[in-house]
């Protein structure tokens, strides 16, 4: 399976070519990713828009190898073991070490889970704002928030001034070692997640 | 000759393992890990991070069993000493010294960063 997700990861770009005055988010649209403007806006909507369900906000550079052994982690240890409606997964990529839009999708081919949304913040600002909103700090410094793993349980609500605290993150980050932050171990978040999924009555959420 | 071969395996086993740290520490930071190793390779690399600081004290084993060759003192017996090991097996093991320690501190510097 690993080998079709890298031979398509080449040749979509290329199915894509010919239609070439087709703008970068339509692209990025056909492509399976949302290009995140930085007003997050429409991260915003479709977490809102998803409120009643246990929501996961995955923040990783698509070429960050710790980053993408993370998301293998979650994707073995959670999401490739649920269909459940009632879980939805927001990925934001963002350019720490260097990484092009065009690596988002095979970075995001590694969640096999219908409920995940990728996003492409070409300027990182999403890591800074999210580090500011939930106080991602060691003693020094704000710490840049990526490879970080969130939790929110079903009512948290992202308001126009502020995004929301989870009730779970855990992290990769050297920086991070020694503060109030676990790193990242996927067996127990994906442990807390089911143990919001079953606190949830089942109907409370519909598909999209 | 014996005395030579075994200074030159102890330093060749800690610039080995000293390398070795060496790439796990740039695999998991540099943007061009995924690029060459694709994204499997690149995960299954990052999988292998923790073994820096084991390699590091391998490395430093090899490098103290390298000085310890290279400085000893040859026991006399029946009056008679054999040599002192040769100067140039000091030198060896000097450079090699110095090249762990560079690698050593590249992996655990661009660990530390990522």
């Amino acid at each position: 399976m690993r080998y079709v997700n890298v031979l398509l990861a080449f040749v979509t770009p290329f199915a894509v070519a010919p239609f070439g005055t087709a703008s970068a988010a339509d692209a990025a649209a056909a492509s399976g990713y949302t290009v995140l403007r930085d007003d997050f806006a429409q991260l915003r909507a479709d977490f809102n828009q998803a409120k009643g369900s246990v929501r996961l906000l995955f923040v990783v550079d698509p070429i960050c190898p710790g980053c993408l052994r993370g998301m293998d982690d979650m994707n073995e240890d959670l999401l490739s073991q649920t269909r459940d409606p009632r879980l939805k997964t927001f990925v934001v990529h963002v350019p720490v070490i260097g990484a092009k839009a065009k690596d988002v999708m095979p970075a995001a081919r590694l969640l096999e889970n219908p409920q995940v949304r990728n996003y492409w913040n070409a300027s990182g600002e999403f890591g800074r704002a999210l580090a500011r909103a939930v106080q991602l700090k060691n003693d020094k410094e704000t710490v840049y928030a990526w490879d970080v793993w969130l939790l929110y349980g079903p009512d948290a609500e992202w308001t126009d001034t502020a995004i929301p605290q989870p009730e779970l993150l855990m992290h990769q980050l050297w920086k991070l070692e020694g503060t109030k932050f676990p790193k990242l171990d996927s067996a127990a978040f994906a442990g807390e997640v089911h143990n919001r999924l079953q606190a949830l009555p089942a109907s409370t959420v519909t598909s999209g | 000759m014996a005395e030579k071969l075994k200074v030159l395996g102890a330093a060749g086993g800690a610039v080995g393992l000293g390398g070795f740290a060496a790439a796990l520490g740039l695999c998991c930071s540099v943007p061009w890990a995924v690029a060459l190793l694709g994204v499997s390779g690149a995960i299954a690399f990052a999988r292998l991070a923790f073994l820096v600081p084991y390699a590091l004290v391998g490395a430093a084993v090899f490098l103290g069993f390298g000085f310890w060759l290279a400085y000893r003192k040859p026991a006399c017996a029946d009056g008679a000493c054999p040599p002192q090991p040769p100067r140039m097996l000091r030198g060896i093991i000097w450079s090699t010294a110095a090249v762990v320690v560079a690698l050593g501190a590249t992996g655990v510097c661009l660990r530390m960063a990522a």
